[in-house]
């Protein structure tokens, strides 16, 4: 025994020795897998140094086909040497990369085939890699042999596989694919997460209303990828069957459901879900008691809960715009001299909507008599850019119909107190977008009506002061629009 | 001291100095001075000569950092610079806004919300008995002494509207309007008296020196009418409230954007109109040479405030015309001022409801009422909530319904923010002032808890936020804080409440101050 360890080169007792720590992992990998349960903090502090020091054999596995192409030349010849110091250490590093990957895996709460594979990649890949040192030993052999240079080839694939993998472990499953440019992607038959999700059926209650909230919840953890205390909530079927610690859900008993009861806790409970995330909306909380307590179906029509809240509690969390300058000063630059030379003519008519926007706002009402159909029709020129106009108590009439008309993105049009008649209104055909229209006080009739019923986005007419009357004949359309 | 030092050295390049070298009575003084001058002046000078031409860069740069002339500071995202001649002229909002002006209805002295939209079965079961000593324990009150009754509502609720809301019989006007309005009934502060809670309600905080929300808007959005104050106040029920002038004063913004007291009886701005035998002409004459001066002295100092005097002259002058029309409601016809309730003989509440309409339409950014008198301890008649809490819901339940009418008719309500509260609370506990029962039935100051609703632009009508208990007397669910409201109405205008600051003593100042404050998101439409 002794004597033929003795008869081995010192180097070769190293690579034997290197072995010990490979099967050590191997051993641990299969005896204590990633299961989804979080462990010793220090262990996953140590683990988060995983993704700094993995970089270190991927730079040392990609410098040795350098060494070995560049040492062909006759001015390099040592460099060909170097490449086996330069296995050895890319072997200890991945071994090294392995353990602490190994320490984040298992205590930091990973667990599914995704981390799995990247795992086994990882192991595989320092084997490689010993390899490779091993059959790069070639002091007097000028030439590679082909078997190392198949194993390091197999070393470098199987390299950017795990590597692959792991990426997608940090940055998501698409996180490659998702902005691979559009042609890339068809030629390469790549399919987006996104497309291969639309299995539940959105006719259900659940596929609907329930499955929604999970996914913008708690898939990062209870996925395909992660299954932490091994649940996962990513279908239906694992849903029902449950974590660790059981069933979650008890169908019709929301109450005794261990994931209703997680995440109507405090956020500041231990056991609360999604943890340190932002809690589920009450409304989504609503839906899915709602849910459970009607039998928690998959099957469940999604009309078939009758209370329902009728609409989310809208922009419970509410996110502010922020300002491209850059953007919104590219947007205005073709408009931005008419509109200052139009601010200069009339003070404080006209101005942008918004710091982040190129849209207009004119209000004339503060001017009076003073504004007439000339100065409409000097706003011709950005007429397609306002979305606000208040005419009101100014001296128009219908002979600015027609510019009134040409501004196609009205949101708001206010011509109270004005001289204008059924003529603007049925002119006002091609303002798709407008929302609020005010003609109160003004000569309108029911001849403009028709017209009113045709704004698909009309919300709101104010027609007191005409001779419009509530007790006419009102089309059914504009019943809920029209205020007197 | 310095002045004359400079003269005396002869370095005074101002061109009044010149005009004076024909004049200089001391000119072998001055030799005597310069021949007394020894290298050693020179280099003893020489160290905080330099030292002041550093300063003097750096408080061109900071110290006045609101003059035009400099950059915006790295922090201020938003840039809200002006020509220092038109300080109140139009910013667009950060975002598209729904609100383009607001109307806050104040109610000074804090109105009781279980008279009026707190329906609270529980406490009136329990009506009469002691308070449980939980309600006492860590608490202060302004009179409460030892262990208080509950008291129960003194009204009767009924739900109205297709939203259902919980109603007293007191706002008879207002429950038309029920299904127009958001009621926020988990409002709290941490103000029990009444001028900190109001200065904490206006101007986002308890003590004196801060800008009122009407100045932060005014700053953030300039005014449209610049023939009018674009921030206007008008008092009614007999008295300023607590707070004083300073809700609606500016605070360390320039004074430029401060609110303007107008009355609704009488001339609209004390000394507005010229005196007798100064006409137009002559006014504008004063003015031109006035503002001469002044120009000079921006000139010579920098001082923004300066600018202030030269735009409110100038403002004053513009008004003349356009202030006396738009306060005068006499122009209103008799069936509108009737709606309100309005008569033309003395100042109310009614008046400046309809005089509020009349400025929305022309254009006034800010208009803010405050109407005194909600203080119901029970200590007297004006102040019980038998008597005179009854009166002030007669003075302010029909007004306050024909202004929701007029603008929904004209469809101004859908970009006018309308705001309806006190500025705390009142207690589940009848007043027993000196540990006594009193005559009158009232009850202390509940920073706890109150109720404030919203109406317009871009809230959620006919909804109701949060939950007090049983008793009505502490908040059980979402709690909005006084710097939430900011929050949520300066979203409303466009902006950002982080976003919409001014330097001052080296801060990025802003209205909601440095806790976090979040956008109440759950009453918005």
């Amino acid at each position: 025994m002794t004597s033929w360890v003795q008869r081995l080169s010192e180097r070769s007792r190293l690579g034997l020795l290197t072995l010990v720590p490979i099967f050590f992992l191997l051993l641990l990998l299969i005896v204590f897998p990633p299961d989804g349960n979080e462990r010793a903090a220090w262990a996953q502090f140590i683990g988060r140094f995983h993704p700094l020091l993995i970089h270190l054999p991927i730079g040392l596995i990609l410098l040795v086909p350098v060494l070995e192409v560049v040492g062909r030349h006759p001015r390099f010849p040592y460099l060909r040497q170097s490449a086996d110091f330069v296995l050895g250490l890319a072997t200890f590093s991945a071994i090294a990369a392995a353990a602490f990957g190994w320490c984040l895996a298992r205590n930091g709460g990973y667990s599914g085939p995704l981390v799995t594979q990247h795992m086994w990649g990882g192991l595989f890949l320092s084997l490689l890699c010993w390899t490779c040192w091993m059959l790069s030993n070639r002091a007097d052999d000028r030439q590679p042999s082909s078997l190392y240079l198949i194993a390091l080839t197999i070393t470098i694939a199987l390299m950017i596989w795990t590597g692959y993998r792991g990426g997608q472990l940090v940055r998501g499953e698409d996180h490659f694919t998702k902005v691979m440019p559009g042609g890339m992607r068809r030629f390469l038959r790549v399919k987006l997460a996104s497309e291969g999700m639309a299995a539940t059926s959105d006719n259900t209650f659940y596929g609907a209303r329930i499955q929604p909230i999970f996914q913008g919840h708690c898939i990062t953890c209870h996925g395909r990828d992660k299954h932490k205390s091994n649940l996962r909530v990513d279908s239906y079927d694992s849903l029902v069957r449950g974590g660790k610690h059981g069933p979650v859900i008890k169908a019709a008993n929301f109450h005794g459901s261990e994931l209703f009861r997680r995440i109507t806790l405090s956020p500041s409970d231990d056991d609360f879900m999604p943890k340190g995330k932002r809690p589920l909306s009450a409304y989504e909380v609503k839906l899915i008691e709602l849910w459970i307590a009607a039998g928690a179906s998959n099957t469940l029509a999604v009309d078939a809960i009758k209370n329902v809240p009728s609409r989310e509690t809208p922009n419970a969390e509410v996110t502010f715009e922020t300002v491209d300058t850059a953007a919104v000063a590219k947007e205005r630059s073709n408009l931005a001299s008419v509109v200052a030379q139009l601010q200069r003519q009339y003070p404080n008519l006209l101005e942008y909507e918004s710091r982040a926007s190129a849209n207009l706002v004119v209000n004339a009402s503060l001017l009076g008599d003073r504004f007439r159909d000339a100065d409409v029709a000097a706003l011709a020129p950005i007429a397609d850019r306002i979305v606000r106009a208040d005419f009101s108590r100014t001296a128009i009439t219908d002979q600015s119909a027609h510019t009134i008309s040409s501004m196609k993105h009205l949101r708001v049009l206010r011509l109270t107190d004005t001289r204008i008649t059924d003529a603007t209104v049925n002119a006002l055909s091609g303002c798709e977008q407008l929302d609020s229209l005010s003609v109160f006080g003004t000569g309108v009739t029911h001849g403009s009506l028709l017209t009113l019923t045709h704004l698909p986005k009309l919300r709101h007419a104010y027609v007191g002061g005409t001779a419009i009357r509530a007790d006419a004949t009102i089309p059914d359309t504009l019943k809920n629009k029209i205020l007197f | 001291m310095f002045e004359s030092e400079k003269k005396m050295r002869g370095l005074d390049p101002s061109p009044l100095s010149q005009q004076d070298a024909g004049i200089d009575v001391h000119p072998d003084l001055r030799h005597a001075f310069l021949q007394a001058q020894t290298r050693r002046h020179f280099l003893r000078t020489l160290g905080s000569g330099l030292g002041t031409v550093f300063m003097g860069t750096l408080a061109a740069k900071y110290a006045i950092s609101d003059t035009a002339a400099t950059p915006p500071s790295a922090h201020a995202e938003l840039d809200f610079t002006r020509d220092p001649s038109t300080p109140l002229s139009v910013l667009p909002p950060q975002f598209a806004a729904k609100a383009r002006r607001v109307i806050y209805l104040h109610m000074a002295g804090a109105p009781s919300q279980l008279e009026l939209f707190e329906h609270k079965p529980e406490l009136t079961r329990l009506d009469g008995q002691d308070c449980p000593a939980s309600f006492l324990a860590g608490k202060r009150f302004a009179f409460i002494n030892g262990v208080p009754k509950l008291l129960a509502s003194q009204y009767p609720f009924h739900q109205a509207g297709q939203s259902g809301q919980w109603i007293s019989d007191r706002l008879p006007h207002l429950e038309k309007h029920v299904d127009d309005v958001c009621v926020i009934r988990s409002m709290r502060t941490d103000q029990f008296n009444h001028a900190p809670a109001q200065l904490l309600v206006h101007t986002g905080n308890a003590r004196l020196g801060y800008p009122s929300f009407g100045s932060w808007v005014l700053y953030g959005l300039g005014t449209e009418n610049q023939n009018l104050p674009g921030f206007i106040v008008l008092l009614s029920g007999g008295k300023t409230p607590d707070g004083g002038k300073q809700l609606w004063g500016s605070g360390f913004l320039p004074s430029v954007y401060q609110g303007v007291q107008c009355r609704s009886h009488g001339e609209p701005v004390l000394y507005l109109e010229n005196p007798r035998s100064v006409s137009r002409p002559m006014r504008r004459n004063m003015l031109d040479a006035i503002d001469a001066i002044d120009q000079q002295t921006y000139a010579d100092f920098g001082n923004p405030e300066t600018v202030t005097r030269i735009a409110q002259y100038e403002l004053s002058f513009r008004m003349q015309m356009e202030a006396t029309d738009a306060m005068d409601i006499r122009k209103e016809p008799v069936s509108v001022r009737a709606r309100y309730g309005s008569k033309l003989d003395k100042a109310s509440f009614a008046n400046n409801c309809l005089v509020a309409r009349r400025l929305a339409e022309r254009g006034v950014r800010f208009i803010q009422l405050y109407h005194w008198g909600w203080d119901s301890h029970g200590a007297a008649a004006t102040e019980a909530l038998n008597v005179g809490f009854a009166d002030r819901c007669r003075e302010t339940d029909q007004p306050i319904a024909a202004l929701l009418d007029d603008l929904k008719q004209r469809g101004l309500l859908e970009d006018t923010l309308i705001v309806w509260g006190g500025e705390f609370g009142r207690t589940s506990m009848r007043e027993n002032r000196g540990g006594q029962e009193m005559k009158w039935v009232g009850r202390d100051h509940n920073p706890g808890a109150f109720t404030m609703w919203l109406a317009g632009a871009g809230i959620r009508a006919g909804y109701s936020h949060g939950h007090t208990d049983d008793m009505g007397y502490e908040i059980v669910q979402d709690p909005v804080d006084i710097r939430d409201l900011h929050a949520t109405m300066l979203y409303l205008l466009g902006f950002d409440h982080h976003k919409l600051n001014y330097r001052f003593q080296g801060l990025e100042q802003k209205l909601t101050s440095v806790k976090p404050a979040r956008v109440v998101g759950e009453i918005l439409a």
